[in-house]
């Protein structure tokens, strides 16, 4: 399983949010997508996921255009984390769970297989989430719901996996657990796995590729190693960093904006 | 743990279907049951219910007058059905709790236009199939003023609601002097058509109000997936294969035709669209699998009890007519929605 994307080009009305985005990613490889706020992260991963149609440019998963996947196909294939789901109407995480299977399903199909069932119990039970099965998605904490919703991505069972901002609201335990358990089950699954993050720390330690975006651009592709050095990021994110070294790790160390704009 | 949920879920569905069944079985004997003349339950029960199985039990006096009150009993439960499917359509598709097709115009922009067509071809209007045809024009034309000028507003739910109501009061309003009017064309006091009542179903005309809700319960119930992943938002339903605006457009569709059913044989009944899909996601959840069949029992039951309710009142009360099926509706429904509401707060 291999993504290719080319020369991509996406327009919400007459701003531009994506210019010319054109990289590649192979199974089993973590990309994670790092850039500040407006950079165009979320749409990335919505225009793959085809939420959003790009203006210019093609995506192939293994050598077929994406445009071209019926919808049902590629309900079978991608899953996109969206942060934000609608619950006004009151259902339980079981439920949730449940509607992640349907790509799988016959439509007009009634029955809930065994193999299905087995799936949300298998994914749920490793999330630490079985106890919350039966509560209302109303109800739940801000990081118990967003252990629903990695949950739910991966009891779709798909061969490319994009998450947004997998880290928010989770407690220092289970940003670790939850990126270390995505880590093992892209590279066991050999599924394609993009991550779009804002806290470098745990970029440095899970990608094996990262990808810095700024105003719709992609301005440097590669390893931790590589990518997260001072004049990139602080060109990037306008603000004065240090890089401390830990375990062999980079850690980004933000000291102070570079111009205080509007905010004085 | 998730089989064993799912088990549950299927046992708290089986055990609702049982027990909302059986109660409806227990109403309707009784509506039967109920009238000028007063009949045992009992015998109405062997004489609708065991007659068909056993020829050999003759056609007494009770079961004519029972058949003779069938086509009202029928009329209750199938209206009501077909109302409170149209409420847990409406609500999914506006991801709304507090929607129904009263809040969102489409009961009165039906009713007005089965008003205007009784004013201008009134010879028309004596053919059920008719009225249902306008009927169904005035609720959808009513959605997509609904929808429009929700969209003008931004297009948020509470637009949505908003942009309903403004709707539902200005069509009202219309429709209460357009009602005005035909009081002199067809000789009955308005109210009646207004609020609604069970009483003037013909029993010819019972099959426009019965095979369209079924059909429409099955078309209802064959869409439950896509029905489902639209629960969780638009870019869901997208992710999982389905089209919103598809599932969107299929599901007002349904739903304006199963309020113009309702609207053209019993007129505005309220409530029973709002409360029945919340009782029945208490009791078996949010899946529409399992909630579809569940709220349109719960519709039927309250509203042939409301139905037994306007008979009694009538009896006991003996003043000039019926009271309207919606006030009594009202009156049984919301006590219940107040139950659960407290219920669920206190969770």
């Amino acid at each position: 399983m291999r993504i290719i994307v080319e020369g991509l080009e996406v327009w919400y009305n007459s701003t531009q949010a994506l210019r010319n985005v054109t990289f590649e990613v192979r199974e089993g490889e973590m990309t994670y997508v790092i850039g500040p706020n407006g950079a165009g992260k979320s749409t990335l991963l919505k225009t793959i996921a085809s939420i959003v149609k790009p203006k210019v440019g093609a995506i192939y998963i293994d050598g077929k255009l994406l445009s071209r996947l019926s919808p049902r196909e590629l309900g079978k294939i991608v899953a996109y984390v969206d942060p934000q789901i609608s619950k006004t109407i009151p259902s339980t995480v079981f439920e949730f769970l449940l509607t992640a299977r349907y790509p799988h399903q016959n439509t007009l199909g009634f029955s809930m297989s065994h193999q299905d069932l087995e799936v949300v119990e298998n994914v749920s039970k490793q999330l630490n989430i079985d106890h919350l099965l039966s509560r209302r998605l109303d109800q739940l904490s801000s990081g118990e719901l967003q252990r629903v919703l990695i949950a739910r991505a991966l009891v779709q069972r798909p061969r490319v996996l994009l998450l947004d901002e997998p880290s928010a609201f989770l407690d220092l335990r289970y940003r670790l657990e939850i990126l270390d358990y995505i880590k093992m089950v892209a590279e066991s699954n050999r599924i394609v796995c993009i991550v779009a993050i804002h806290d470098l720390y745990l970029a440095s330690l899970y990608a094996d590729k990262v990808m810095v975006i700024n105003n719709g651009e992609i301005v440097a592709v590669g390893t931790p190693e590589e990518v997260l050095k001072e004049d990139i990021l602080e060109r990037v994110y306008r603000v004065k960093i240090s890089l401390l070294s830990i375990n062999g790790k980079r850690v980004v160390i933000p000291l102070e904006p570079i111009e205080r704009i509007g905010l004085r | 743990m998730a089989t064993h949920l799912y088990k549950l879920k299927i046992k708290s569905f089986l055990a609702s279907l049982l027990l909302l069944t059986t109660l409806l079985l227990f109403l309707f004997t009784l509506s039967l049951s109920i009238g000028p003349a007063m009949l045992d339950p009992r015998e109405v029960f062997k004489a609708i219910f065991l007659k068909p199985f056993n020829p050999s039990v003759e056609r007494g006096e009770v079961h004519v007058i029972a058949m003779l009150r069938l086509s009202r009993a029928l009329a209750a439960i199938f209206c009501g059905a077909s109302l409170a499917l149209a409420g847990l359509v409406m609500q999914t598709i506006t991801r709304n709790p507090l929607a129904d097709p009263y809040i969102f115009g489409l009961s009165s922009t039906a009713l007005t236009a089965v008003a205007l067509g009784v004013i201008l071809a009134p010879n028309l209007m004596v053919h059920k199939v008719y009225v249902v045809l306008v009927s169904f024009l005035g609720a959808m034309t009513g959605y997509i003023l609904t929808l429009l000028l929700s969209k003008l507003g931004g297009g948020s739910s509470l637009a949505m609601v908003l942009a309903g109501i403004a709707i539902a009061s200005l069509f009202s309003g219309v429709s209460h002097i357009l009602l005005y009017i035909v009081q002199q064309v067809v000789k009955t006091p308005y109210v009646y058509m207004l609020m609604g009542s069970a009483a003037t179903v013909l029993q010819r005309d019972l099959q426009f109000l019965a095979f369209p809700t079924m059909l429409l319960a099955v078309l209802t119930l064959a869409f439950f997936k896509p029905l489902n992943a639209y629960l969780y938002g638009d870019e869901y339903a997208k992710q999982l294969g389905f089209s919103p605006t598809l599932v969107r457009d299929l599901a007002a569709f349904v739903a304006a035709l199963l309020t113009a059913i309702t609207i053209s044989f019993v007129g505005i009944v309220g409530f029973v669209g709002l409360a029945a899909p919340h009782i029945a996601r208490f009791l078996v959840g949010s899946d529409h699998k399992f909630s579809t069949p569940i709220t349109m029992l719960v519709g039927a039951l309250i509203t042939l009890l409301a139905d037994i309710v306007v008979k009694l009142v009538s009896m006991f009360a003996g003043a000039v007519g019926e009271l309207p099926l919606g006030v009594v509706t009202a009156v049984i429904g919301a006590p219940f929605l107040a139950y659960l509401m407290i219920k669920k707060v206190r969770e």
